[in-house]
């Protein structure tokens, strides 16, 4: 263990951190499980769709060329064509309001994965400050704030994000807020379990001795080691957070009606759909699918290449 | 003996919470009262305070019902393993505390100043 | 062996439940500027009614009046009026009564679901432990969790109605059967139980017996499908630490066969725990409901639950969140102690 702390003292900056990188013995699990593999390729494929979508269909100025029409009804000059069937020029066939599925999916990507990283970052962040507050200070303020953590871990979060909801407001800022509130316990809890892993090492009580400041202490030392399980974390939760998002918008709290995302496509082609297009409600729903599949195998993947010792916090 | 004993425990966790809820409460009417009127001040303190107390009881009484349940599972799962029923409770109930020392706070306050 | 103190004292918990949800949910009506005043009385309405409204309401009273009055209300069962969706109505006895069982149904045949499945399952990871199988079953329960119930679903209704065409796409049962009680037992009337498997057998009539069970499969193995996988990972591990045990290696050492012996005798052992996971995974399963109830066009308690927060129609929204908070602790309240009779090593 001493050896291997003096090195990590020592490396420091850019050529420390890809050392560190080359030599991890978490990438190189990660890298030689097939399954993660695979679900790496699914996400990365959807992040070049989603900024594809934002660049060339939502366009510069959002309203303009491509993206009004991924946006507007197109029944005025062309009603006959409303729920048409996929066809060479409209891959995914038309809706109930004869706008093409194929760009409104694509686009679709840009706002998951945005909201998704809006959801995810933020709960990791105010997750890391209570987890490791909680370490830190142990026994009153991590019992009685990590206890509340569990028990809010205990609600189902669908129904836990309708109860906020009823108390923000419908809309789809209020129910990002709503799961970012469902999803930070999950990483207060994983950021705990690993802070006072570290903290149980000697290097830490050697630093107190000299005198380090708590914010230093936990800034330096006790953040950088929960990196990993935290990283984990995220990514098994992007794809709940993906769904839990797209539940809302389907239940109608979250997207404005008509918007291009999966939720909203799904429940008007559930709605209005179902029996005579087939393909409305099928193509959003399965990019969902796909995305959060690729995030569940990635994360699948990670958690087993991880430190057993961090992996027990994580479900 | 082993009955005060009991009693004893239980007052010292509620009873400090408690009064932190009503430090906090009191505080809170005094801060919001400068910008709002009092009958939204005491609304909206006393929903806190609900919250937090209803949360807490829910809390308490969920880790009963569900001690055993939870710990078969994460045993069986690996999952972190720390979790019990009776840490559960106790900072449950503490937070129940507060969030009624919020509320009797708030009341106290507004049958002794309230029209 | 659960003593009648342990089972009285368990009830006693339902007190506390009920005091602590009905705490929150009358939180959730006063947090965040919510006027329900204004709500009832819709758009376009003059202050003056609105201020009306108030007083009759009794929404002017200091707040604590409000919250001693609410509880004993709820203790009483009486969850107000509507406001939007049955104006004027009462909340329990005209909109939330008959929406319990179809819920209850819902979630006792996609538990049903996810027992039948997900056991077998587990079984089969432990026996061939770190084979292709146990592979296959772990991708398996992964793929399931990612697919969204609001996919899922349709996908069903896409296959089995609209292109096989051999169950229904929608509804509790065929519109040509009534069912309407009471049913006679004995010469005595008795009212119906709500739960439409259970209604058309008393009733006697297996046509639409069959039509309902038809209408449960979709919606069932939807719901299922989460606490499926939850329920096989609970079943390997829990099979695997029975095969661990004593009694296992000497029924073995006695030359009966591996898989036999593990099956005879770990079965009953490694289920009691999974037991466990039935009651937490039934909060999930109503959250699942929810969903379920909107892609099936099913209307019970989350369909009425989404349609209320909807409308502002805080007093259903209230009792519909008891409810499910009542729902959830029963359940667990009986697995707890089912689970104490079952499990030897257990004494209260």
């Amino acid at each position: 263990m001493s050896t291997q702390t003096q090195q990590r003292r020592r490396r420091r900056g850019i050529r420390g951190f890809i050392h560190r990188l080359r030599h991890s013995r978490f990438l190189s699990n990660l890298a030689a499980n097939r399954l993660a593999m695979i679900g790496l390729l699914i996400i990365t494929l959807m992040v070049v769709i989603a900024l594809y979508a934002r660049i060339f269909i939502g366009g510069v100025g959002p309203i303009e060329g491509y993206y009004g029409e991924i946006m507007g009804s197109n029944l005025s000059g062309n009603a006959d064509m409303a729920k048409a069937p996929p066809s060479p020029k409209y891959p995914f066939g038309l809706d109930g309001q004869a706008r093409s599925i194929f760009p409104r999916v694509l686009f679709g990507s840009w706002l998951a994965l945005k909201w998704g990283t809006v959801t995810v970052a933020v709960s990791t962040v105010l997750g890391v400050s209570f987890g490791v507050i909680a370490a830190y200070y142990s026994d009153l303020v991590d019992n009685v704030v990590m206890r509340t953590m569990d028990v809010l871990l205990a609600f189902p979060s669908l129904l836990l994000a309708l109860a906020l909801v009823s108390i923000l407001g419908s809309g789809l800022q209020n129910a990002v807020v709503a799961l970012i509130l469902v999803y930070t316990p999950r990483f207060a809890r994983v950021v705990r379990g690993a802070a006072l892993a570290v903290l149980e090492d000697e290097y830490i009580d050697a630093t107190i001795a000299i005198g380090a400041k708590d914010f230093r202490v936990l800034a330096r030392h006790v953040v950088p080691n929960c990196l990993a399980p935290v990283t984990v974390q995220s990514t098994l939760n992007f794809g709940l957070a993906i769904i839990d998002l797209a539940a809302l918008s389907f239940l109608g709290f979250g997207a404005k009606e008509g918007a291009p995302s999966w939720g909203m496509m799904l429940s008007a082609g559930v709605e209005n759909g179902l029996h005579s297009a087939w393909w409305w409600p099928f193509f959003p729903g399965l990019a969902l699918a796909l995305t959060v599949l690729g995030f569940n195998l990635l994360g699948d993947g990670m958690r087993d290449a991880l430190d057993p010792r961090m992996r027990d916090a994580i479900d | 003996m082993a009955a005060t004993n009991w009693l004893e425990t239980r007052v010292r966790i509620v009873g400090g919470s408690l009064l932190a809820g009503v430090a906090i409460g009191a505080l809170g009417l005094l801060v919001g009262g400068v910008r709002y009127d009092s009958q939204t001040v005491t609304t909206q303190l006393f929903a806190v305070g609900a919250l937090v107390f209803g949360f807490g009881l829910l809390g308490w009484s969920g880790s009963v019902l569900l001690g055993r349940s939870i710990e078969t599972v994460h045993r069986h799962l690996d999952r972190e393993s720390d979790w019990t029923e009776a840490s559960s409770r106790r900072a449950m109930a503490r937070v129940a505390g507060f969030g009624g020392g919020i509320m009797g706070a708030v009341t106290v306050v507004g049958l002794l100043f309230g029209p | 062996m659960a003593s009648k103190w342990f089972v009285i004292k368990r009830l006693l918990l339902l007190i506390p439940v009920l005091i602590g949800i009905s705490t929150v949910v009358f939180a959730i009506l006063h947090l965040g500027g919510n006027d329900p005043a204004a709500v009832m009385a819709g758009q376009g309405a003059s202050q003056e009614q609105i201020e009306t409204i108030r007083s009759e309401l009794g929404f002017d009273d200091p707040i604590w009046v409000q919250y001693t009055r609410f509880l004993s209300d709820v203790s009483q069962f009486d969850f107000g009026e509507s406001y939007v969706l049955k104006p004027g109505q009462p909340v329990w006895g005209s909109i939330l009564a008959d929406k319990l069982p179809v819920t209850i149904e819902l979630a006792i045949y996609g538990q049903l679901f996810g027992v039948m499945l997900g056991v077998p399952l587990g079984v089969l990871s432990a026996i061939k432990q770190n084979s292709l199988t146990d592979h296959i079953t772990r991708i398996g329960a992964l793929a399931g969790i990612s697919v969204p119930i609001f996919w899922s679903g349709p996908l069903l209704i896409i296959l089995f109605a609209n292109i096989l065409g051999v169950l229904p796409a929608s509804s509790r049962i065929d519109t040509q059967y009534f069912i309407e009680g009471p049913w006679a037992f004995f010469g005595h009337e008795l009212p119906l139980t709500g739960l439409m498997t259970i209604d058309t057998l008393l009733l006697g009539n297996i046509d639409a017996f069959v039509s309902a069970v038809e209408h449960l499969l979709l919606p069932a193995a939807v719901m299922g499908i989460y606490s499926m996988a939850l329920i096989s990972r609970m079943m390997r591990s829990s099979m695997l630490e029975v095969v661990r045990q004593d009694y296992i290696r000497t029924a073995r050492a006695k030359g009966q066969g591996q898989k036999i012996t593990m099956l005879k005798h770990g079965l009953k052992n490694a289920f009691i725990p999974v037991i466990t996971v039935i009651g937490i995974q039934f909060g999930t399963m109503l959250g699942g409901a929810v969903l379920t109830e909107t892609v099936f066009g099913i209307s019970g308690l989350g369909v009425i639950l989404v349609n209320a927060i909807q409308a502002g129609d805080y007093p259903v929204v209230q009792a519909a969140v008891l409810v499910f908070a009542m729902l959830f602790t029963l359940v667990n309240l009986t697995v707890d102690i089912t689970y104490s009779y079952l499990d030897p090593r257990i004494q209260q």
